[in-house]
């Protein structure tokens, strides 16, 4: 079966929101790692910012964020340059969503490397190990375990809240389906089959989240504790 | 951006405000009521009550509201009958979608915290020759408290989520917060100002649920 016209379009947009979801988690988790690290930070210049940051853009609706970046960048950029440029919908929206994203993902990596105990640490150091070294091969393996279960989470939240981003002319999944019932007059047909889209996608996530946990789960650990109750 | 503006701003925010209180209220019954027919496993209700956590916390509340406002508009039949009065106002239906999608979040968090009572509890109110039901109307309010500091964060993501009403004509603080940055093109300004009201109320609340927090959970310090 060959997809003509409207539903062609809605396969597309659905692809635009995929694009958007996967750029905006690799921005934001490169950003949550930052964000992490600087509230876990000794130095007060780099703790207070931070935290004070993230603790605003998790205080402000979602909409807000987003037309915030998207009309403010031009005025900053208009204030800075005296010239009139415009950042493209789809960057906007990226910044946008990654920076909701990392805000959020920051608290769960900062919780998942809190829970990794100390004495793990220490005892790569009285092995011997240098701090990198202990980090990325002790700790960061762990804390991973910890931290999936938020992440995989704050996904599902991104990729509901690329949503908003059709409110400022990215044309994703929902802004197709708008633009297709607004000329067929059939509000209910599109909207619903965007909605399904949104679910599926979703339910697929949470299929292969699945998986990936397994994946990480310790070997021998869920039959140890069965085999001890 | 004058004072004119910021005056119409606090009327959004009333709006806000009532959007809030009612959806919450709305939800919250009906999340009861939810998770009561998931522990009873009421025959066809138990299915329904699936169906409606699987959709609203699958899918963009921006969808479920436009699913709301524009899609019953598509049916004759709904046009003609009286449920239209009701589903032609925006905010009827964008109350009604912050209803459902928050019903549906804390029908999860309530079955969570019903989940977490100690099998002793059960056998104690059996041992004690209690019905199913009888048993319910002892354990359920424990485990209601215990779900308090997970709803408080629903609380919040409610009001958060009335700004997404601005996008079906609501007059609410985003929706003014739009209208000004459109009239003066000071974004800064104007949705520097709206996100402090957000800030301001989000803080608030944080502030009262813990409170209510340490009231509602007094019960297991001791």
């Amino acid at each position: 079966m060959g997809l003509t016209g409207y539903s062609l379009s809605l396969v597309q947009a659905s692809w635009m929101t995929i694009q958007l979801a996967c750029t905006s988690l690799i921005v934001g988790l490169v950003l949550a790692v930052v964000f992490a690290t600087g509230e876990m930070s000794r130095r007060v210049a780099f703790k207070w910012p931070t935290t004070a940051f993230v603790t605003v853009v998790r205080g402000l609706p979602e909409l807000l964020v987003v037309l915030f970046i998207y009309f403010g960048s031009t005025q900053v950029l208009f204030l800075i340059t005296g010239e009139f440029i415009e950042i493209s919908p789809f960057i906007s929206g990226v910044i946008a969503l990654s920076l909701i994203f990392s805000s959020y993902a920051s608290q769960t990596i900062r919780g998942a490397l809190k829970a990794v105990n100390r004495g793990q640490r220490e005892a790569a150091a009285a092995l011997g190990m240098s701090r990198a070294h202990a980090f990325f091969k002790i700790i960061l393996p762990q804390a991973v375990r910890h931290a999936l279960p938020g992440l995989t989470n704050q996904w599902l939240v991104l990729l509901k809240d690329t949503a908003l981003v059709s409110l400022i002319g990215v044309t994703d999944l929902l802004k197709q389906a708008q633009l297709t019932s607004a000329s067929t007059h059939e509000a209910f047909t599109w909207y619903a089959t965007a909605a399904a889209i949104y679910l599926v996608i979703t339910l697929i996530t949470q299929y292969l989240v699945k998986i990936i946990d397994n994946k990480f789960a310790i070997k021998g650990m869920s039959e140890l504790k069965g085999a001890k109750a | 951006m004058n004072q004119q503006h910021l005056w119409q701003m606090f009327d959004g925010l009333i709006t806000s405000f009532q959007l809030t209180i009612v959806s919450l209220l709305v939800g919250c019954l009906l999340s009861l009521l939810m998770t009561v027919i998931l522990i009873m496993r009421t025959p066809i209700l138990h299915w329904l009550s699936r169906g409606i956590i699987i959709l609203f916390t699958g899918t963009p509340l921006l969808v479920q509201i436009f699913l709301i406002y524009y899609g019953p508009g598509q049916f004759e039949w709904i046009r003609e009958s009286i449920l239209w009065n009701w589903l032609s106002q925006p905010w009827f239906c964008a109350m009604f979608a912050l209803a459902l999608n928050t019903a549906a979040y804390s029908t999860q968090l309530f079955k969570g915290a019903f989940n977490t009572i100690p099998s002793g509890q059960w056998q104690a109110c059996k041992a004690l020759g209690m019905s199913k039901a009888q048993s319910l109307k002892v354990l359920l309010p424990y485990a209601l408290r215990r779900a308090v500091p997970a709803y408080s964060n629903e609380v919040i993501l409610v009001f958060k989520g009335t700004s997404l009403a601005s996008t079906i004509t609501i007059m609410d603080l985003m929706g003014y917060a739009q209208r000004i940055n459109a009239q003066t093109y000071d974004t800064l300004t104007v949705f520097g100002i709206a996100g402090l009201f957000y800030l301001l109320v989000n803080g608030v609340l944080t502030l009262l649920f813990r409170q209510l927090e340490k009231k509602a959970l007094a019960f297991e310090a001791a």
